[in-house]
């Protein structure tokens, strides 16, 4: 025990003193966090609408006035022309060409900008609804109805939220990855393990202190994240923190059994990048971490949904975004567990601290 | 003086290839023993049985009364090793090298500033091996091989690639090791290295022992066979004459 943890502490002052491996772990995510945070994908989309008047009667001024009321809708007035010119230049989502006896002409020109089809849609079907009223309430004395709003409180996720479990997620497999497929076939390549080899020592305490450290580092990325992101995106984490943790490490856990495997299969450092992108890259657009594995087309969803960083990320972005207890995510973790056993297991197959001997 | 490693019968074989061929011999306690060959002669595979590193294919090799197939962990503990371009973690200094090595064996007498002054390294305490000059390299990679203040210690190759003073100051090394009562096995392609340090040399080649003496007593051997090679009266080499030159002072 005094051994596994002398070489666990030894294994943490070489880490840290790694600037190299501290870019790739924890600053790199961050940037990639930072730059997607402020982006800010998910800003609701903006109604810029063109608004085009002459000389309105009362009851047009009146329409007018309902209009510019709305506080979805920024209201831009102009001359047709000028307003026509922000719209080809993609400032307008709409521009209404509002005639000056509304009752009379009862038709609106409506220009709208392809680009942002969706908005106008929004602004002609609201402009439509309020014409259906609008006429029902000139037919009768009173409104036939009104509509009355209540406000539920409801938490919608934001981009940052959805992406920072992912980003978590994905630095967490970089880390045990290629920290571990690189320093140990560095370590068999330079033959430190062959001299530690000739020492008492028993191979699973070095790869057992070499893995307790990159579980330490596991935790440590999470944490920074999770402050980092309720400092700076006030990110709401509905979840246990304990929960947090364990499938931190479990997901840990499974990429250093991938990490050993990778290690195993390569001869030299030279291969370690080419094997561990050939896994890995996929796993980066394919495992939840920047776009919903939902979102994809459903071959690739079948093929997405049983990749190990999909459970690793989907476990934590419930747990983070939704609150989830254990039981909400058992397949995940499942899967995780499934996933860490067979990598675990060809990691023991394939990993020797010394190349095998053909006799 | 009693035998501390006995070897019988040791044979290695990488499929149909022999690397070590029915070999016998025993090291006596306390003298420094060397292995000469060629390259692929079978040296360092021997040395790598005897230390535990490699499964002998059949033979037996005690050390220290140990059996070191079946008690390998136990005849670790007694030895010392300088393997062969051996290199050690990165981003350690040489002092938390020694600490780390220690745990491995156990230990918590060791003291490394100790240990660094034996092979003249106090200075570089606080550096990283990447940062020490090849004979600071191999000096270092032996006081780790007597961190856990070995019985027998095992050198391979200790002084290939290093330049005329780092190699001597090496040899003075070995010597004080060996004045402690250390036993000492290394392997060299130096015939004037094996002749300074070496009580007794086994010769290999083709995966055999050819020749087992003393240094005097291989070239009495050969005399009495009636070799002769023609005498040049000199009283120097160039190795003489390029140390007289550039002194015995250690450069690193």
């Amino acid at each position: 025990m005094r051994t596994i943890l002398k070489l666990t502490g030894a294994s943490i002052k070489a880490f840290v003193r790694n600037r190299q491996a501290l870019f790739s772990t924890l600053i790199m995510p961050l940037f990639i966090m930072l730059i997607f945070g402020y982006i800010g994908f998910d800003k609701p989309p903006k109604f810029d609408v063109g608004l085009v008047t002459h000389a309105p009667d009362a009851r047009t001024a009146a329409l007018v006035d309902q209009l510019k009321s709305f506080p979805t809708f920024t209201i831009h007035e102009g001359a047709l022309e000028s307003e026509r010119a922000q719209l080809e230049q993609g400032n307008r989502s709409i521009v209404l060409d509002v005639p000056d006896n509304i009752a009379k002409d009862r038709t609106i020109a409506a220009y709208t900008n392809p680009g942002q089809a969706s908005q106008a849609q929004t602004v002609l079907s609201i402009l439509d609804q309020f014409a259906s009223t609008a006429g029902l309430a000139a037919a009768h004395a009173s409104p036939a109805f009104v509509v009355k709003e209540t406000a539920v409180s409801a938490h919608n996720t934001r981009y940052i939220e959805f992406l920072l479990p992912g980003l978590l997620a994905l630095s967490i497999m970089q880390m045990s990855v290629f920290s571990v497929a690189f320093v140990f076939t560095q370590y068999k390549e330079k033959g430190v393990l062959k001299r530690l080899l000739a020492t008492p020592m028993q191979p699973l305490q070095f790869v057992a202190a070499n893995a307790i450290t990159r579980l330490i580092v596991s935790v440590v990325q999470a944490a920074i994240f999770v402050i980092l992101g309720l400092v700076l995106f006030k990110i709401h984490i509905a979840g246990s923190y304990f929960l947090l943790a364990f499938c931190v490490i479990l997901g840990a856990l499974m990429f250093l059994g991938l990490g050993f495997t990778i290690s195993g299969f390569a001869k030299t450092t030279d291969a370690v990048p080419m094997i561990a992108n050939l896994v890995v890259f996929p796993m980066m657009f394919l495992g939840g971490t920047f776009f919903a594995v939902s979102n994809m087309p459903a071959w690739l969803q079948a093929i997405a949904k049983f990749l190990p960083l999909t459970f690793f990320s989907g476990a934590l972005r419930d747990i983070m975004t939704k609150g989830a207890s254990i039981g909400d995510i058992r397949w995940d973790i499942l899967g995780m567990l499934i996933w860490g056993a067979i990598l675990i297991y060809l990691a023991t197959v394939t990993f020797r601290f010394q190349e095998r001997e053909s006799a | 003086m009693s035998a501390i490693i006995e070897v019988k019968n040791l044979v290695k074989k990488y499929g149909d290839f022999t690397a070590v061929d029915d070999i016998s011999f025993s090291v006596e306690q306390g003298e420094t023993f060397g292995i000469l060959g060629p390259n692929g002669a079978g040296k360092t595979t021997t040395l790598e049985m005897i230390e535990g590193l490699k499964r002998p294919t059949s033979g037996t090799i005690a050390l220290d009364g140990k059996d070191v197939v079946r008690e390998t962990d136990a005849v670790k503990s007694v030895i010392g090793v300088q393997l062969q371009a051996s290199t050690f973690f990165e981003s350690l200094n040489l002092v938390e090298l020694l600490d780390v090595f220690a745990a491995l064996y156990n230990r918590t007498d060791v003291d490394p500033m100790a240990l660094l002054a034996e092979v003249e390294l106090t200075d570089k305490a606080k550096n990283e091996v990447k940062e020490l000059s090849g004979g600071q390299k191999q000096r270092f990679s032996i006081a780790v091989g007597l961190v856990n203040d070995p019985k027998v210690l095992f050198l391979d190759e200790p002084t290939t690639g290093l330049d005329p003073q780092a190699r001597r100051h090496l040899w003075e090394l070995v010597k004080q090791i060996k004045a402690k009562g250390k036993t000492v096995i290394l392997t060299t392609h130096y015939m004037d290295e094996a002749e300074v340090l070496c009580d007794r040399i086994a010769i290999m080649d083709h995966g055999k022992v050819i020749a087992l003496e003393t240094p005097n007593q291989l070239i009495k051997n050969l005399l009495a066979s009636g070799f002769s090679k023609p005498v040049l009266q000199q009283e120097a080499n160039l190795e003489d004459v390029f140390l007289q030159m550039t002194g015995h002072a250690l450069r690193e």
